[in-house]
């Protein structure tokens, strides 16, 4: 399977989930998983910046359509992509990923550095995208708690989603 | 030029990533009622504030043309006092418009030379003999009497002010009706000194003394100051008080000369007092 439909199954997938699964979840009040963003972050190395800052924004785009909040998504999806070249540059080792026609996972970059990596883009959206949500600076203790637990409960669905597709990845890499 | 697209082509994804998050950013704010509802707020609010500091400085610069302006409506008003007007014989003849026998004139004048420092201070004001003012007008500020003018050229006159030692002003005690004289003892340029006010009168803090219209200068009435401190003469059947001045000469900008239309007629009777 090429990466280009792989991408693009994925998208479908996670729009899907985020949709008609997880926007449906509303935990305490507190709580609103946005797992669609790891379509972005699972991107694969070589995407040229403008094109990936110009994929997430239409992601986030995409999903501003599906709930009804104009620009929302779209702006904390464009931080994330524009973003994320400089944290792979900050985590990979000399000379680059060995392998960058691969896209981002715990098998390419260590399970450490992934963590690391989606903690912090999945942590920068929810931040831009809780603030221009809830966009009343008289409660931050509610603003922080609700990006806090959000963005733990995401990194909770991304380690789900890791559990099921990962990991054959990881064994196939390792066979061959 | 080069340089312009060079910098274009280093900092394409940063320019990029701002435009599009102008764009996301514009329709945040322009499509969610709520976020609009408190963009609109704070803009108004801040926006409010601007234009108003941006109109406190502009004020000044109209000041001028403020004052100008405040000045001509006054002295239309002032012209337009009862006390402008003498009185007319009611008694032989029924007379309608009893506005008619025009005693007292305003004039507006700035001053543009003052002192308060010395024993004889004058004031210069902007306004001269071409304009109306000759010498022996009184000259009062917004608040009471300030002085005379004793000289007049083409378009300055001079103006002895109330604090001069040689200035004397026929005043009448408003509460009572009691005539006495204000003279300036050199002091201080806030206060004067009240003479001639007969013991059998009590004097209180704060009596009102006004011009008494005695002299040709002045119409009647116009506050001169307030009895500040009464002192004692034991040996005289008269008292002697401070009084506060109205005017603040300190901060005088714009005057008042008055012209006593009926001036000449009084003085050329009062000429005529056959001496004993």
């Amino acid at each position: 399977m090429s990466e280009l439909l792989k991408n693009i199954i994925r998208f479908v997938l996670l729009m899907f989930v985020q949709v008609f699964i997880l926007n449906n979840i509303m935990l305490n009040g507190l709580v609103q998983p946005y797992l669609y963003m790891l379509f972005i972050l699972l991107l694969p190395f070589q995407t040229p910046r403008w094109l990936l800052l110009i994929i997430g924004t239409a992601t986030g785009w995409v999903l501003d359509n599906f709930m009804h909040t104009p620009g929302l998504h779209a702006a904390a999806c464009a931080a994330v992509a524009y973003l994320r070249p400089f944290l792979i540059g900050m985590l990979s080792p000399q000379g680059g990923f060995e392998d960058t026609s691969r896209s981002p996972s715990p098998a390419t970059m260590g399970t450490t550095k992934f963590i690391f990596y989606a903690g912090m883009l999945v942590l920068i959206h929810h931040v831009i995208y809780f603030t221009l949500e809830v966009f009343d600076f008289q409660a931050p203790r509610y603003l922080a708690m609700k990006i806090l637990f959000s963005t733990l409960i995401t990194l909770l669905l991304i380690f789900v989603y890791g559990l099921l597709f990962f990991e054959k990845r990881l064994k196939r890499r390792s066979f061959s | 030029m080069r340089n312009l697209i060079l910098f274009i082509r280093r900092y394409f994804n940063l320019l990029l990533f701002i435009a599009i998050e102008a764009i996301c950013l514009s329709k945040v704010l322009s499509q969610n009622p709520f976020q609009q509802a408190w963009f609109l707020q704070f803009s108004e609010e801040w926006m409010g504030k601007l234009y108003q500091h941006y109109a406190d400085v502009m004020q000044y610069f109209q000041l001028r043309q403020v004052n100008d302006s405040l000045l001509a409506e006054n002295t239309r008003l002032r012209n337009q006092l009862a006390q402008d007007y003498s009185f007319p014989d009611t008694s032989r003849r029924l007379i309608r418009d009893t506005a008619h026998h025009r005693q007292y004139l305003y004039y507006p004048a700035e001053v543009v030379n003052n002192s308060i420092v010395h024993a004889s201070n004058y004031i210069t004001i902007h306004r001269g003999k071409l304009e109306g003012v000759h010498a022996n007008m009184g000259v009062v500020s917004a608040q009471g009497v300030a002085g005379v003018v004793v000289r007049a050229s083409d378009h300055y006159a001079l103006v002895m002010s109330l604090l001069h030692k040689d200035f004397r002003l026929s005043v009448r005690l408003k509460r009572t009706g009691d005539i006495g004289y204000v003279r300036w003892d050199g002091e201080n340029p806030a206060t004067a000194l009240l003479s001639d006010i007969p013991r059998s009168v009590t004097l209180y803090r704060n009596d009102t003394v006004v011009t008494s219209g005695f002299s040709v200068m002045f119409p009647p009435g116009i506050v001169v100051g307030y009895v500040e401190k009464v002192g004692h003469q034991p040996a005289s059947n008269f008292q002697i008080a401070r009084i506060r001045l109205a005017t603040a000469f300190s901060r005088l900008r714009y005057v008042y000369v008055i012209e006593n239309l009926q001036a000449p007629e009084q003085l050329q009777l009062e000429s005529h007092i056959p001496s004993p």
